[in-house]
């Protein structure tokens, strides 16, 4: 298991290789911080074994068009469809570390883990940005790079308005809403209560995670237990 | 911009975000309302309103349950008083009430009828709108009665039950809704340990609690001819069950007679344990998780034969608030060692007193007085609010329930999560994430 300063390790890599230096007089909340990091990397539990549980589907998702990182505009489901999917809402300026970053280097874990298993062609990750405006595919392909996702295994998509995002918003149930200062202008911030979404391959949500729970080892278990399933589910509109 | 321009840039929002998240936890432990879901965004700094899910009386107001809202913000010119109130149609015997994963809506059931309704908090916090009623619970869930615990799970609600509609009696489960209301599923408590009241999550330890109360044949009956009915008392619950929570199969039931009811797990990451407290035989119990990994039940107080009610934990862990029912009392224990309970504070609160509720920085704490439409005697209803000040806590204000019923369960509101998020920022994102590694 990956030791917690590796994490932080990884995390100065992604800061452009430069220790992030602890501030002073916070050393109860970089406490908890690196309670939460290996929380994720190096949990206090044991998954339970793929196959052991249920996970029943919460809803259908629809399918949204979206630009990927070449502009072009494709459904969401043409890029999920026949495979198990791991959906994550982020904006590349996302200010809380253990908010997005934090995200992002869970779901570059669970890439490397989908390799090492063989799963890569039953499985995709898709990562949505929150901030059509400034995350352009230009602006998301260089994030992507920053986490090293593999474009066969991690896709990146954007919005071509704030209406179509509202859209794929409501269809997942992720919330969004714009900070704003004390005189009332836009921070270029989005609070939002951190989510990634693992449907099945008929587009079905199957589970959510949330901080604190997206816990690399326990989503491969669950991306097992959809394809342990055999034959997709039948979709049935509920 | 260059790749490198963007490591710097990545660089300088994670020094930004380090100094956001410093700035909001100096001067406090990080814990939350500390009775909410870990997978809530917190309350963390003042809470504007207080939202009390409340039961109607018949010729008060319309004589509906309602969702009242308190101004809670001291800076307000109505701090203390009742701003709002929302009616449901009829009176279902109100109980408990819980926030979706993202606040913007709260959950409300009536254990008699099984009724949820679902109002919107986070269009205008100040005045929760009733916007869906689920009136199939039972039929949903294949009989079970008596919606208890609403508590949030990423994209869900997990809602403990109390009753069944076979027999009216203490046999139960756990349902399961997706926030858009559909049902998901229902996991029947186990033969050996049918009954059900809390549910309690603990994501760091990837374990679930569930407690044990009683079913709708006693908790609708009036609580003087029960308490005659030797054989109906002995249909209480007994135990705590130890889930493993993602894969949703009970793992261990502990033996805690006489029907423990609230589950408060420890807030600190190292801190791999919980407290009840137990109806009928006014214990305080600890459930800790042990050297080898199971779960074992000690009772570290005597409260005394005053029907414990609800319990809150201090955000540091150090201290259990207990609301005790038959003498009205707020009875404060010192549990900065868990295994052995100290009474340290007390505090005469008023007729009935009931559910408790500390603040996130664990200052104010605020509490109610109506347990059951049937086990209540008559009398006044409030919500009154205290401070510790100087080592002892402070009486804040008194809210006058009178003119709108009985009060009951207390979420904390705030304008942070109205639509316009006001600065410093991101709470949510930055709560919720120091909110789970418990």
């Amino acid at each position: 298991m990956r030791s917690v300063w590796a994490v932080f390790g990884l995390l100065a890599w992604v800061g452009g290789g430069l220790i992030v230096p602890p501030p002073v007089r916070a050393h109860e909340a970089a406490s908890l911080e690196e309670e939460f990091v290996k929380g994720v990397f190096s949990p206090a539990f044991t998954p339970p074994a793929a196959g052991s549980y249920e996970l029943p589907a919460v809803k259908r998702v629809p399918g949204v068009i979206l630009k990927d990182l070449t502009g072009r505009s494709a459904s969401t489901r043409q890029v999920t469809a026949g495979k198990v999917a791991v959906v994550s809402f982020i904006y590349t300026a996302c200010p809380e570390r253990l908010g997005c970053p934090l995200a992002s280097l869970a779901l570059q874990d669970l890439q490397a883990k989908l390799k090492e298993e063989g799963l890569g062609r039953h499985a995709i990750l898709l990562s949505i940005s929150f901030d059509p405006e400034r995350d352009t595919p230009a602006q998301l392909a260089k994030y992507a790079r920053i986490y090293g996702a593999d474009p066969k295994l991690w896709r990146f998509m954007t919005a071509s308005s704030e209406r179509v995002l509202d859209h794929a918003l409501e269809g997942y149930g992720q919330d969004r809403a714009p900070v704003y200062d004390e005189r009332g202008r836009f921070t270029g911030r989005y609070r939002h209560v951190l989510k990634v979404f693992l449907l099945d391959p008929a587009g079905y949500i199957r589970n959510v995670y949330s901080a604190g729970f997206l816990v690399p080892d326990l989503v491969l278990n669950d991306i097992k237990t959809i394809l342990g399933e055999g034959a997709p589910r039948e979709v049935v509109e509920r | 911009m260059h790749s490198g321009d963007m490591r710097a840039r990545l660089l300088r929002v994670l020094l930004a975000g380090i100094l956001v998240m410093m700035g909001g936890l100096v001067g406090s432990a990080a814990a939350d309302e500390t009775c909410q879901s870990p997978f809530l965004p917190k309350v963390t700094g003042q809470e504007d309103y207080i939202y009390v899910w409340t039961l109607g009386i018949k010729g008060v107001a319309d004589g509906n349950d309602s969702m009242v809202t308190v101004d809670a913000n001291p800076k307000s010119a109505s701090y203390g008083k009742i701003i709002h109130r929302a009616s449901v149609p009829g009176r279902h015997e109100a109980h408990h009430a819980g926030f979706t994963d993202d606040r913007r809506f709260l959950w409300a059931g009536g254990l008699d009828t099984s009724q949820i309704f679902i109002f919107d908090v986070g269009s205008n916090p100040a005045q929760p709108r009733l916007v869906k009623k689920i009136s199939t619970f039972v039929k949903d869930t294949g009989g079970l009665v008596g919606p208890h615990t609403f508590y949030a799970l990423p994209g869900r609600m997990l809602i403990s039950a109390l009753s069944n509609a076979q027999d009216s009696s203490g046999r139960t489960g756990l349902a399961e809704y997706s926030n858009d209301g559909k049902f998901i599923r229902t996991i029947w408590m186990p033969k050996e340990a049918p009954y059900g009241y809390d549910v309690r999550v603990n994501v760091n330890l990837n374990r679930m609690l569930t407690s044990s109360f009683s079913g709708k044949k006693n908790y609708m009956r009036p609580f003087g001819d029960l308490v005659k009915d030797a054989e109906a008392m002995k249909q209480f619950g007994s135990s705590v069950i130890v889930w493993d929570f993602h894969a949703r199969k009970p793992l261990q039931i502990l033996s805690v007679p006489g029907a423990p009811l609230e589950l408060r797990w420890a807030l600190l990451p190292n801190h791999h344990y919980a407290f009840t407290s137990t109806a009928l035989t006014g214990k305080l119990v600890l459930i800790h998780q042990q050297a080898d990994g199971t779960w074992a039940a000690k009772n570290i107080a005597d409260i005394g034969d005053t029907i414990p009610v609800d319990i809150s934990i201090a955000p540091d862990d150090s201290k259990v608030y207990v609301n005790t029912f038959m003498d009205g009392t707020l009875k404060v224990y010192d549990v900065s060692n868990p295994f052995e309970g100290k009474l340290i504070e007390t505090v005469k609160l008023g007729e009935m007193a009931n559910m408790v509720s500390s603040s996130w920085d664990g200052t104010r704490i605020y509490a109610t007085n109506s347990l059951l439409s049937q086990w209540d005697k008559p009398g006044d209803y409030w919500l009154k609010a205290y401070a510790w000040e100087g080592g002892k806590l402070v009486p804040k204000f008194t809210t006058d329930f009178n003119p709108a019923g009985r009060a009951h369960i207390m979420n904390f509101g705030s304008k942070v999560f109205g639509p316009k998020a006001a600065a410093p920022a991101s709470p949510a994102v930055r709560v919720s994430a120091y909110a789970a590694p418990r």
